[in-house]
């Protein structure tokens, strides 16, 4: 047992954890008897008792778990532990839960957990539509409503959406470039550590005095400000999950930059590497915001400053001027990867080069670009500098075009192609652009300000947020997980379950979220408990589909699982696929490649004879290989 | 673009070879990867620092209040000043040590990691008792929050960055770092954040309490 | 390389945005309309529904053709054609969807500027919300006070003065077409001109604590006389539990730092903090 303790692990993380809380408690406890005030504090924005606690007892686990060995060894100017590769790999279901660097196994585990705490926001999602399937208070009360649909808009983001494409990416992505890892693979293993810790602290909210934050997901000020205790874990929270975000968005960016297997130039990365590229520059730009102005509201909370108190000098409205100006570009954090999983299911699947590659990846730039002008379109009606209201119109409608690029561009890699329907990654990401279509071409009905007067907060915005979300983020992640599932597991998924997943997902969206646009349009506001009756028979409606939409889910999870398990073997590249990945084994050896590969032509060549994208260590390196021929149609783009 | 033509499978760096360990990675950018790392840490720091200012500028600005600082308050421009002259002699010192090292001088390495750690030192310790002496506190108005927030947040960058040096001086009293580039990246990298950390400074010194 | 009908493809695309369109023009979407923002604002709509229906059918029609002509035949391992691309096409998929929202854009900033444009002598009514309740102050009328109802007269312009006492609430009238923030320190505004008669509902939409779903007040637009006559019966004291305006919190503010001489802190009470979510 001593021994145990000693050693990184669950044991002396469980020590950590407690060593940790108690530090902050006491340290608490201390200071204020020292100061000569009550040891407990319970005004319902304080309780310091039981947020510093909170804020400590992470790092204690943290340090526990082993997260810091190597660099406390580092920084004492010890000998660090030469590099024996033991935190790397996985053989056993246990080493899934070690503080492991291999890339391939942190992927496994976001995936796994972001796929958990989806299910939890999806119960949660089932709650909102049990008490809302009739007028009148049923099922919750209404602080209780409020902490649910805030918690399950909460969890879905930041735990779910973007640690999952952090996480399908983590896998994916170096050995797509040909890296025989990320490029800091212990930040990369903090990274992923951190979201448990976000995801039991917003959770563990429901159980603090006054009941979990109920401020909504935006949390705005002054509501969040004087809100109970709940707040605070929302506020503490985000700092975990922004930071997990922050690391991985840094490592991704090194990674590409520095270790593309040699003759991979820009123009020949695939576009989901292109996709996290772009995403990765919203991440390290656009988070730090979000984790200003929550620390802004926490000081407020806590130590009493003025930060948005209006009577004290704050001002009110800057909240929402910070927050948005990160959760706009963060609406893109949790696009853009998508876009990329994407651009390669539809080419592996039609057979065919993604149709005007360059302008795809320039598109995505310019999303990049856009995304950072146009954060006050929340805030038409909120009585900012009226001023700014058209100049934002305008940025926001152009965001409508580099997405129009990427539209017409994948249905242009469909025209000429040989379309397998069959896979059910295909047909997600076909069910993913008529359905991101629709969420699109609202947002740009949002977009314009005499409109969005009306429709602002209200049901049709939460149309919009779950056709983008749901309809679009989802889509793609169940897409890409369909289609890296043979190359992460080694084994085939039932594509009968599939399809039947597919259909009950595209109906149960439809079905859920488009009334949702006629009742908003109709007069019905958001985030309320209770509503007018005359909106009682669509209400009904959708949380009948909502439940449909939840059964399909279920389809998916006996899938994966059986699958994972019993599922037929795979093969290297059952899809036939050109990028890298589908080049090494399934699942791939621990360090990827015995050689790294060489790169020597596009990632998409698709019907050019003899075409190839790499070629792997091992080959004859003298074989000559052709370049793919220009266009029969016209020069790339 | 560049043609099939390529026949190197990657530079492998100078690590040997092991069979159970990875293979090297190509390299495909000049930039060491810690560099590019804390260059990218870097601006996602000047961002959280933005993410204050623009709360700054709307308490000053947006909200507006007819005097600025509130009536009463006396900001210490002049230790504040010479705080300043503290922290910018401290990113001499911190080149002086890269430069040291860089030809191999162990000593002159020291020196300058030590006194750029006192220099760290000094204007924490100094802040410090400004923040007692100042006569308001973080509770008193915007002002007195967007003031402890702004300062303290850059402070606790001093505190960081002075950690940072802090395992530098202990490694490089333990004799580790090298004239080679990749031996003395653990000075250049708390270098590189400790200028960060300095000119920014100079911004929030200025934008608090000379504008 | 096999012909694809691009023309017919466009027509049809053209043909079924057509369908939809009508079918979806036949519908009030919006609701009753009861002020003159409505008619702009829901012609707006009609304009994008019909704009948003063909870019919808021209993503539909190609999917699905290219879904009936190009999906693979059984047994076939081969590729498709190797194009790369095709730079007419991707400026002419540039160039459309940038004229159809810039045409949006202006169009609506016309739409905007006419909604908000103001008249001479429009009749001012401050509006105070609070956690979880509305008052209304008539302050050119004799400083009239009303709680949780107000009256306006028909085709006069309405100017409103929004005052929030504790956290955001919002004002929406869904029959005007008009929402505006009542934001905690600043007075926002909203221009109305009633043109219909009748009693609707004042929503409030901004998430304010457990009280947010029944915040409401009641609305009558009624003739000039109606009104007149309503506004002599109200009282002229300030209600209770109304306990800032805008103007009073600056005072206030002003008050706190003369008193304490300076802002060294003693006796700032945290008024700000009355905001508490009671349940
Ligand atoms: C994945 C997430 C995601 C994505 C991608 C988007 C995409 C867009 N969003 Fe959305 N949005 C959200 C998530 C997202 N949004 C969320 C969560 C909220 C609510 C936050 C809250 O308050 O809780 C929100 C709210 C929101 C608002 C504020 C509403 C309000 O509260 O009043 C607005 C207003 O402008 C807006 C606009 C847009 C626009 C213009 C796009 C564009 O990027 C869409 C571009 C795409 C297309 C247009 C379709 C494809 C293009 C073509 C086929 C080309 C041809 C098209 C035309 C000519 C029109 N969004
Ligand atoms: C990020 C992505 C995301 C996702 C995936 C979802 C998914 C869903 N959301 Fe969510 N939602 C948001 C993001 C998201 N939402 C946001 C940002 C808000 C705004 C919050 C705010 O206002 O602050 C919101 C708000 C929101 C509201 C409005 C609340 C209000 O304003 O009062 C509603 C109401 O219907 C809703 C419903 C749903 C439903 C039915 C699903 C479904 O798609 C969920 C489907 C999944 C499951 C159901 C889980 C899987 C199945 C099981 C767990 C097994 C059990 C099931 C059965 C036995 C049937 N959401
Ligand atoms: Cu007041 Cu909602
Ligand atoms: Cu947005």
């Amino acid at each position: 047992m001593a021994h145990a303790l000693k050693e990184p692990g669950w044991y002396r993380a469980a020590l950590g954890t407690v060593i940790g809380a108690a530090f902050g408690f006491f340290l608490v406890v201390g200071l204020r008897l020292l100061a000569g005030l009550d040891a407990f504090q319970t005004e319902q924005t304080g309780y310091p008792q039981l947020v510093v606690p909170l804020i400590t007892a992470p790092f204690g686990f943290l340090i526990g778990f082993g997260a810091f060995d190597y660099w406390f060894r580092w920084a004492a100017g010890k000998p660090t532990v030469p590099d024996d590769h033991s935190g790397h790999g996985a053989t056993r279901w246990q080493d899934y839960f070690t503080f492991n660097t291999d890339h391939k196994v942190i992927g496994i585990q976001y995936i796994v957990t972001t796929f958990f705490f989806f299910f939890i926001g999806g119960v949660l999602a089932l709650l909102i539509r049990a008490e809302l399937a009739q007028p009148g208070t049923q099922v919750l009360d209404a602080n209780l409503y409020n902490g649910v649909f805030s918690t399950h808009a909460v969890v879905m983001i930041f735990l779910f959406i973007i640690p999952m494409f952090a996480g399908i990416a983590n896998y994916v992505l170096p050995i797509m470039i040909g890296a025989p890892d990320m490029a800091f693979p212990r930040l990369n293993a903090l990274s992923f550590w951190l979201l448990p810790i976000a995801g039991l602290i917003f959770l563990g909210s429901f159980l603090a005095p006054g009941g979990s934050f109920d401020a909504g997901w935006t949390g705005y000020a002054p509501l969040s400000t004087g809100a109970p205790v709940g707040q605070s874990f929302f506020n503490i929270g985000v700092q975990f999950a922004g930071a997990s975000s922050i690391a991985t968005a840094i490592n991704f960016l090194v990674t590409i930059i520095t270790m593309r297997a040699p003759g991979m130039n820009l123009w020949r990365m695939p576009l989901l590497v292109w996709a996290n590229l772009s995403t990765s520059l919203l991440v390290v730009g656009a988070t730090p915001f979000i984790a200003g102005v929550q620390f802004m509201v926490f000081f407020d909370r806590i130590m009493g400053m003025n930060f948005f108190q209006f009577l004290e000098g704050g001002n009110v409205l800057s909240y929402q001027h910070i927050f948005w100006f990160y959760s706009h570009p963060a609406v893109y954090i949790m696009m853009l990867p998508g876009f990329g999983i994407i651009s390669e299911v539809i080419a592996t699947h039609a057979r065919k080069p993604v149709f005007g590659y360059r302008l795809m990846a320039l598109a995505l730039l310019g999303i990049v670009v856009l995304a950072y002008s146009v954060w006050a379109h929340h805030m038409f009606v909120a009585g900012m500098f009226s001023w700014l209201r058209v100049p934002i119109m305008i940025t926001t409608l152009l965001i409508a075009v580099p997405t129009g690029i990427k539209i017409f561009s994948w249905l242009g890699t469909l025209f000429y192609g040989k379309i397998h329907t069959y896979s059910t990654a295909m047909l997600f990401s076909l069910g993913f652009i008529v359905t991101f279509t629709v969420g699109g071409i609202s947002g740009v009905m949002l977009g314009l300000v005499p409109l969005d007067i009306h429709m602002s907060d209200t049901y049709f915005v939460v149309a919009h947020i779950h056709f983008v979300l749901f309809g679009g983020s989802v889509f793609t992640i169940f897409a890409g997980i369909y289609h890296w599932f043979p190359k992460m597991t080694g084994r085939m998924y039932d594509e009968r379950l599939g399809r039947v997943h597919f259909w009950g997902t595209m109906i149960g969206t439809w079905g859920t979220f488009i009334p949702q646009h006629w009742i908003g349009l109709d007069g019905m506001p958001r985030r309320v408990v209770d509503y007018a009756t005359q909106y009682g028979d669509w209400n009904l409606v959708i949380s009948v589909f909502s439940l449909v939409l939840g059964l399909a889910q279920l389809v998916f999870l006996y899938n994966m699982v059986v699958s994972w398990k019993w599922g037929p073997k795979a093969g290297d590249n059952p899809w036939r696929s050109k990028t890298i990945e589908w080049l090494v084994s399934s699942p791939p050896p621990t360090f990827n490649f015995d050689e790294i590969p060489r790169v020597v032509g596009g990632p998409y060549e698709y019907g050019t004879p003899g075409a190839r994208h790499a070629i792997m260590g091992g080959e004859d390196a003298e074989t000559s290989v052709p370049e793919p021929k220009p266009s029969t149609v016209a020069a790339p783009s | 673009m560049e043609s099939a033509s390529i026949t190197a499978t990657g530079q492998a760096t100078t690590d040997d070879h092991h069979h159970h360990g990875p293979p090297a990675y190509h390299q495909s950018a000049r930039i060491d990867q810690t560099v590019l790392g804390i260059l990218l840490f870097i601006l996602s720091e000047i961002m959280l620092f933005a993410s204050f200012f623009a709360a700054y500028f709307f308490i000053r600005v947006v909200t507006g209040p007819e005097t600025w600082p509130p009536p009463g308050v006396e900001l210490p421009v002049l230790i504040a000043g010479i705080n300043t002259v503290v922290l910018i002699s401290s990113s001499f010192t911190v080149h002086y040590a890269l430069e040291a090292i860089r030809k191999d001088n162990h000593d002159g390495l020291k020196l300058g990691l030590v006194l750029t750690w006192l220099l760290g030192a000094t204007f924490l310790f100094i802040q410090i008792n400004e923040y007692i002496h100042i006569g308001f506190t973080p509770r008193d108005g915007a002002f007195g929050s967007i003031f402890f927030s702004l300062t303290g947040l850059h402070g606790a960058h001093v505190f960081v960055g002075l950690l940072l040096l802090t395992f530098a001086t202990v490694r490089a009293f333990r004799g580790h770092f090298g004239p080679a580039h990749k031996d003395h990246l653990g000075v250049e990298v708390p270098g590189i954040y400790w200028h960060f950390v300095d000119i920014m400074w100079i911004i929030v010194f200025a934008s608090i309490y000379i504008l | 390389m096999p012909k694809v009908p691009y023309l017919k493809l466009t027509l049809a695309s053209l043909a079924i945005g057509a369908v939809i369109s009508v079918l979806m023009l036949q519908y009030d979407w919006m609701g009753d309309a009861a002020s003159t923002a409505a008619g702009p604002i829901d012609t707006l709509l009609d304009w994008m529904i019909v704009l948003s229906s063909f870019t919808f059918s021209v993503v539909c029609v190609f999917l699905a053709y290219a879904l009936y002509r190009f999906r693979v035949k059984p047994g076939d391992e081969g590729d498709g054609l190797p194009i790369h691309g095709n730079t007419r096409l991707e400026v002419i998929w540039t160039l459309i969807p940038t004229v159809i929202v810039l045409f949006a854009g202006g169009y609506s900033w016309i739409v905007l500027d006419e909604v908000e444009s103001k008249e001479a002598d429009p009749l001012i009514v401050n509006v105070y919300s609070q956690q979880f309740a509305w008052t209304f102050g008539y302050p050119g009328e004799g400083n009239k006070w009303s709680e949780g109802e107000f009256h306006v007269p028909v085709d006069r312009q309405v100017v409103f003065k929004m005052n929030a006492q504790d956290v955001i609430h919002s004002f929406w009238v869904p029959e005007w077409r008009i929402k505006q923030d009542n934001v905690p320190g600043i007075t926002t505004d909203a221009v109305i001109t009633p043109d219909r008669e009748g009693t609707f509902q004042l929503v409030c939409t901004e998430l304010c604590g457990a009280g947010h779903a029944t915040m409401r007040a009641t609305v009558v637009v009624e003739s000039e006389q109606k009104f007149n006559k309503w506004l002599k019966g109200l009282d002229d004291t300030v209600p209770e539990g109304l306990y800032l305006t805008a103007d009073q919190a600056i005072d206030l503010q002003k008050q706190i730092q003369k008193n304490s001489g300076g802002i060294d802190g003693s006796g700032i009470e945290q008024t700000g903090r009355k905001n508490v979510t009671s349940s």
